[in-house]
């Protein structure tokens, strides 16, 4: 994989917004339903995957819920919205809460996309607001669990993913 | 076209010979069979015996062949692919026509989908053009997973199951597959390509199970526990469910992997609707 990028910053609303992409020679998935849904498939394999089935994904006609060791809820998600328009792909879930999240609001987006000659598979995470960040105006120790422990641990599982959608099958 | 089929006693194979009317059959089997539709032919694949006898002038191949059960399952799986694999090439066989597994080609898949992209691979290995169309769950009757969903349903009203029922899968009804199989022999755009074909639906393991129980007219209790392993639930399987323990652990084992389709290319080649799963698992039940 090349071209790791991973950023985070937080926006004038409070939310979170965190980005990772590679660059990949070709598309891993079509442009179309399937393509767009595998992308989203692929990440909560990822998630498990690097938790060794610690932190699971499971879902219904309503959404998903990330869940620690099939109990506590983490993050409660909505169900996903597909994109395919033209060489963009993406899979879009609103943030709806769970434990991880202080209030609902935000999304985490699976895409795919054009860049330049090669092509970019990206995880970006909108408006999140995490519970365990630090409020502003506290001090910074009081989001070490989020600065520390959430935020590394997001970025390690975006990693994995790519690497899972990039030795899988190419299109 | 001449056509063979391998595996025509199995529950896909059973589909898919009647529909193949326009071509000239010859179905293989491990024991003599009596059926005016196909020409019969005893072979099989795992020991080379009579393999040549059934491809003789053959154009396709269908290869719906596995040995799930068996201790060796892998070992054996890709000696008999590789047996039919030469004595194709050696027959003038212009396409094999492969059943694949979705999900087989991720890098962590269990070695019941492992087996199955290496079966492909030495399909492929002695130079005849393979189609391999890849599913998941098979929804028919007779279909191992799914009977092993229903003997579930049937017989468990409170259901303790493993973390991985949350596992998102796209299961396609029989007859669907078996008209995809049909719709690719011969055809120009198929030969040497891979395709997926998923059903209509995704869906996890345990939406399936409360699908079912919703058209058998129950409400199972589904509790998931995040310690079960596979061989834990193949030996559970094996006590309340009509499938074998050496069958039930592969598959328990398959369903840590997602099988999605990953494109849909074949909607393309081969545009139908596809059966919705209720449809297609009400079809199974009766």
């Amino acid at each position: 994989m090349k071209g790791w990028e991973a950023t985070e910053r937080v926006l004038e609303s409070g939310g979170f917004e965190s980005h990772q992409r590679v660059l990949i020679a070709e598309p891993v998935v079509e442009a179309s339903e399937a393509g767009a849904r595998f992308l989203g498939v692929t990440y909560w394999q990822a998630v498990d995957r690097f938790t060794r089935g610690g932190v699971r994904a499971s879902w219904n006609e309503g959404g998903g819920k990330l869940r620690l060791l099939g109990g506590a809820t983490l993050i409660t998600f909505g169900p996903p919205q597909l994109t395919f328009d033209g060489a963009l792909v993406s899979c879009r879930h609103e943030i709806r809460g769970g434990l991880l999240t202080l209030r609902a609001g935000g999304s985490v987006t699976l895409a795919q996309r054009p860049d330049g000659e090669q092509h970019e598979l990206s995880v970006t995470v909108e408006e999140y607001l995490p519970r365990l960040a630090a409020r502003v105006g506290a001090p910074w120790w009081t989001g070490a669990l989020y600065a520390k422990g959430q935020s590394p641990f997001h970025a390690a599982v975006s990693r994995r993913y790519f690497d899972l959608l990039a030795r899988g099958r190419s299109t | 076209m001449k056509v063979t089929v391998f595996g025509a006693t199995g529950v896909v194979g059973r589909a898919l010979v009647p529909l193949l009317g326009e071509h000239e059959v010859t179905a293989v089997s491990r024991t003599p069979r009596d059926d005016a539709r196909a020409r019969w032919v005893v072979a099989d694949a795992a020991t080379g015996d009579g393999v040549a006898e059934a491809l003789e002038g053959a154009d396709v191949v269908y290869y719906l062949v596995h040995s799930l059960g068996a201790r060796d399952f892998e070992k054996q799986d890709r000696a008999a692919a590789e047996t039919v694999a030469r004595s194709a090439a050696r027959a003038g066989v212009s396409q094999i026509v492969y059943l694949g597994g979705l999900g087989a080609d991720d890098p962590d898949a269990s070695p019941h989908l492992r087996s199955r992209r290496e079966t492909g691979e030495r399909l492929a290995s002695a130079g005849v053009p393979v189609t391999t169309l890849r599913a998941a769950m098979i929804v028919g009757k007779g279909s191992a997973a799914f009977e092993t969903i229903l003997g579930l349903v049937k017989r468990l009203p409170v259901m303790i199951t493993p973390s991985w029922v949350s596992t998102p899968t796209q299961p396609i009804a029989l007859d669907d597959v078996a008209r995809y199989l049909v719709g690719v022999c011969g055809n120009e755009a198929a030969l040497g390509n891979g395709f997926d074909v998923g059903g209509p639906e995704v869906m996890t393991y345990r939406q399936m199970i409360e699908r079912i129980a919703r058209l058998l007219g129950r409400r199972p209790v589904i509790l998931e526990v995040a310690v079960l392993t596979p061989y834990l639930s193949s030996l559970w399987l094996n006590l309340v469910t009509p499938i074998n323990a050496s069958v039930a652990r592969p598959l328990v084992e398959g369903l840590r992997n997602p099988t999605v389709a990953r494109e849909e290319r074949i909607r393309e080649l081969l545009p139908f609707e596809l059966t919705p799963f209720d449809e297609a698992a009400r079809q199974a039940l009766a």
